[in-house]
């Protein structure tokens, strides 16, 4: 174990089967045992433009990608334009000869500013802005070229229509040869891929063993991966996993308006509305579905979310930054009335719409402070697919027991993350349930009698009592009285006190490796992989090192992070964003103030080498800020 | 015994509010239908009609400015054996709610909608609200009202509701009957009911309407609603929305448009989530006697699982 790890980029333009041989590749890697990461990178774009899927296979877990690429898999030209960083010494470019005669100008998908900056570096290196150019430029490099006529090695087992078709699937199948992968794992793939499609299932299993013939009789074949059989596993993204996870904690009720990264977990949620129920004594009481409803607006889907919650159900929304700023002011009438109630928010590169389709973390400091004036929220934040799954269950438990909205951040380079998990543990998490007991008159839904500041739950439909956005009495009807108005702000706020205390240190930040290290890494959300890769990487290198995880910024573990940041030697923080939000949090909870700084708001995924390559900087070279530019 | 749909809260509308009229009309009608003291929730929005909820003595939300529609229908669908009234303004439902207005026409999800409709922002001291015609000048205008008029008759028609009506505040007897009947009908009403605001607007006043309004009804040949085999729809949709554009001089009030034949929304989705009616999410358990969930994770996403081949 430990032996294999292989990089691979495929691309290719959008809408042209990218995300087809990705999964083809993935599953392949999994049928074979083998571990897979990957992350799906693309425009705002329906068909055309550049879209590229970076995948990474080990022996054992793997947790982050890495550059340069072992194999670069190239469907159309523009992959080898937009690629060429991601070559190096040793790197295979497989791809189509006939893209050898494109040139640079033709390529009018590539954004402007992009074909310049591929011009500037070919005519300095000297070479001609071509395909050709280019890939001499990446022998250059030392880079591997694996130049295939893919129409007449496909002609004679395509007779449905074009053989361009079957592009996808004959990348793929090479990329799989080469890397070593048997033939049955990429056969299984293509089983799962079009399974139902009889027709198209044989074609693409023709055009697979073409493709290990071809590389079989042109020697283009790796070293054999021997097949490891391992127990069943699930193959999700950080999308499913949240998906999943609200689904196991109760989430009857979700609503959404359509927005890139974040609909998709609602529509996976859509297409499982029938449920499957575990085995023990599931009574006709509990088998239903899950209602979710696409809404004119984002503002209707907040609203709509907290309505089905004041009816005792579990509800959320799922958004990104643009759709949250819309919910602000329901965010601030959810804290007010103390409704349960959970957004997921998936951030993408801002402000305005920004990267819509990249990655960012910069709706930290906002999630924290979105809606007008104060009341009590909880904002957590996910890390990798798992957490997505019992971060979900978690937010719903925790909207329910303090009454309060709940900010779930995800960001798109977690949703688009792909990963292999062992399982599903149905009892790592348990639902908190609070009692719902019918009653009318004197029913008190802000009752002030209560020393942790929750007071009973209602639900329409069996309890009476009002809600209002303006301040209110025990019952919910509006006042405007001083001592009350202090009270319920009090009892509301009393509530985050009870949560403070009552919510185990894990949940909030988890320290990794040695408690003294040369180096202490603070970050959250998707870093969490590479860090946790780059500090094996590091240990090679001579640099030990711990890391910070930061789970949940309100309310905020102030004493833990205090204590341990106290006695650390050279900090760095880690972020998705320019301005450091993480780090002016802990500042303004600790007072500790951090002085170094990885940070990328370039809208790709950081990647385990540039890390390692930053953190070097920042040790050895005592250079304050690395700005992170990795990704295409 | 009846329930007693009277809150002992005290009603702060100005005297001479056409809002009062409204409120008995929706008590009476309430009472007048049997309901429990759970089976009604009533949501409002922001504005004088926003207090309308606490002085019903059944659950209910005074919510955002122009909200009061989505978070209605979250009520509604999480469930759907409530009865859910929407009590907003003007400005409320035709302005800064104007989106949701014609989302909910398009969900026919089942609210009954009443449309406090007094053409002017009370609350907060007399701006022109959508439903003022251009040119007018209330008191408190500075100038002629710049914009033009939104009809909330027509509105409601195009937008897709299946039950469009229009009451007067001061007709509680023809007023109530038509909330009764909004609340009965499966999919979602609307009710426009005209009302003078008679702190700011002085030109719509009670006696303003009283010369004007006539009931729809009073025509022996008026038929509102479309028959169980659609002939009739075109029909009757074109007449009532001609109807909708009678103002000025005659004002009709009564049922314009019922069509019980567009499935409500609670419906639609019974068809795809399995036992959605029966057991909707406000209803359904969630864990086990342990506290665990009862969803097998596996099975529900067993296309995303991955066997390697012994």
């Amino acid at each position: 174990m430990g032996q294999l790890d292989i990089n691979i980029v495929i691309g290719g333009p959008q809408g042209g089967g990218i995300d087809t041989s990705a999964n083809m590749i993935i599953r392949a890697f999994a049928y074979a045992g083998m571990d897979v990461f990957s992350v799906r990178e693309f425009h705002s774009n329906i068909k055309g433009r550049h879209s590229y899927v970076h995948i990474r296979s080990k022996d054992d877990k793997v947790r982050s990608l890495k550059y340069p690429a072992d194999l670069l898999v190239a469907l159309d030209p523009d992959t080898i334009f937009e690629h060429h960083e991601d070559v190096s010494k040793g790197t295979m470019v497989i791809y189509d000869s006939a893209f050898e005669g494109s040139d640079l100008g033709q390529a009018r998908m590539i954004m402007r500013d992009t074909q310049k900056g591929i011009k500037e570096t070919l005519e300095k290196a000297g070479f001609q802005t071509t395909v050709k150019g280019m890939l001499e430029y990446m022998q250059k490099k030392g880079g591997k070229l694996v130049p295939i006529q893919f129409d007449s090695v496909l002609s004679p087992v395509v007779s449905d229509g074009p053989t361009t078709r079957y592009f996808n699937t004959f990348g793929a199948a090479v990329t799989m040869s080469l890397v070593g992968i048997e033939k049955s794992s990429m056969e299984d793939a293509i089983r799962y891929v079009f399974g139902n499609k009889e027709s198209v299932l044989k074609t693409n299993l023709a055009v697979v063993d073409k493709a290990y013939e071809y590389c079989e009789s042109n020697k283009l074949v790796g070293r054999k991966i021997k097949k490891m059989h391992r127990e069943s596993r699930i193959i999700l993204t950080g999308n499913d996993g949240a998906a999943i996870g609200k689904i196991m904690g109760g989430l009857r009720f979700q609503t959404y308006y359509p927005i890139t990264p974040a609909s998709d977990e609602s529509t996976i949620m859509e297409e499982h509305e029938d449920l499957k129920w575990l085995e023990n004594e599931v009574d006709q009481l509990s088998r239903g579905g899950v209602v979710v409803v696409q809404t004119e607006d984002e503002l209707s889907a907040i609203t709509m979310a907290t309505g089905a919650a004041l009816t005792g159900s579990r509800s959320a929304t799922a958004t990104s930054g643009p759709g949250f700023s819309l919910m602000s002011e329901a965010i601030s009438f959810s804290g007010m009335d103390e409704v349960p109630l959970v957004v997921t928010l998936y951030q993408r590169g801002g402000p305005s719409t920004g990267l819509p389709t990249r990655n960012g973390q910069a709706d930290l400091l906002f999630a924290m402070h979105a809606g007008h004036g104060e009341f009590p929220r909880i904002v957590i934040t996910s890390g990798d697919v798992e957490e997505t799954i019992y971060d979900s269950m978690k937010a719903l438990n925790y909207a329910q027991k303090y009454q309060v909205p709940v900010i779930h951040l995800i960001d798109k380079n977690l949703a688009n993350t792909s990963e292999i998990l062992d399982g599903i543990d149905t009892r790592r998490v348990k639902l908190e349930i609070p009692e719902i007991i019918p009653q009318n008159d004197g029913f008190k839904r802000f009752s002030l009698d209560t020393s942790s500041g929750i007071s009973r739950m209602g639900a329409f439909g069996k309890n009476i009592f009002w809600l209002t956005g303006d301040e209110h009495d025990e019952i919910g009807h509006v006042t405007e009285d001083t001592r009350m108005r202090d009270l319920q702000m009090e009892k509301r706020f009393r509530k985050l006190e009870t949560a403070e205390k009552e919510i185990p240190i894990e949940d909030k930040a988890v320290v990794f490796g040695d408690k003294k290290a040369d180096v202490t890494f603070v970050s959250w959300g998707s870093q969490k992989g590479p860090i946790l890769d780059a500090m094996n990487e590091l240990k090679k290198i001579g640099i030990s090192s711990n890391f910070l995880y930061l789970k949940m910024f309100t309310p905020f573990p102030s004493d833990f992070v205090h204590d341990f940041l106290y006695s650390s030697k050279t900090v760095i923080d880690v972020e998705s964003n320019m301005t450091a939000q993480a780090a002016k949090v802990i500042t303004q909870n600790t007072g500790l103030k951090i002085s170094n700084y990885i940070l990328k708001y370039n809208g790709r995924h950081v990647t385990e080498d540039e890390l390692v390559e930053a953190v070097s900087k920042i040790y050895k070279n005592g250079v304050k800020k690395v700005v992170l530019t990795n990704g295409a | 015994m009846a329930h007693n749909f009277r809150s002992d809260v005290a009603i702060d509308w100005c005297p001479g509010c056409g809002d009062f009229g409204i409120l008995n009309s929706i008590q009476q009608a309430l009472t007048e239908l049997n309901f429990g003291a759970n089976d009604v929730v009533v949501v409002s929005g922001i504005g004088c009609s926003g207090k309308t909820p606490h002085y019903i003595n059944v659950a209910g939300a005074h919510t955002l400015h122009g909200r009061s529609i989505p978070y209605a229908t979250g009520v509604k669908l999480s469930n759907p054996k409530l009865k859910v009234l929407v009590t907003g303004g003007d400005g409320d439902l035709m302005s800064i709610g104007a989106g949701h207005f014609v989302g909910e026409g398009r969900r026919n999800t089942g609210l009954t909608v009443i449309l406090f409709d007094n053409e002017v922002y009370g609350l907060t001291k007399g701006q022109a609200a959508p439903t003022m015609q251009m040119g007018q000048r209330t008191k408190s205008l500075t100038k002629p009202n710049m914009f033009g008029r939104v009809n909330p008759i027509s509105l409601a028609l195009t937008s897709g509701y299946s039950f469009v009506a229009r009451g007067f505040s001061f007709d509680g007897k023809q007023l109530k009957e038509i909330i009764k009947r909004g609340i009965q009908h499966e999919g979602s009403s609307l009710i426009d009911v005209l009302q003078p605001c008679p702190t700011y607007n002085n030109i719509n006043t009670m006696e303003w309407y009283k010369k004007r309004v006539y009931k729809l009804e009073d025509s022996k040949t008026w038929e509102p609603v479309v028959k169980n085999d659609d002939s009739n729809l075109e029909e009757v949709f074109q007449r009532a929305y001609a109807k909708a554009g009678e103002w000025e001089d005659k004002i009709p009030t009564g049922i314009f448009y019922e069509n019980n034949n567009i499935p409500s929304f609670p419906k639609r989705i019974n068809e795809y989530v399995p036992r959605y009616l029966e057991n909707p999410p406000s209803d359904q358990k969630i864990s086990d006697k342990d506290g665990y969930t009862l969803v097998d994770p596996m099975k529900t996403f067993s296309e995303k699982i991955v066997e390697t081949i012994k």
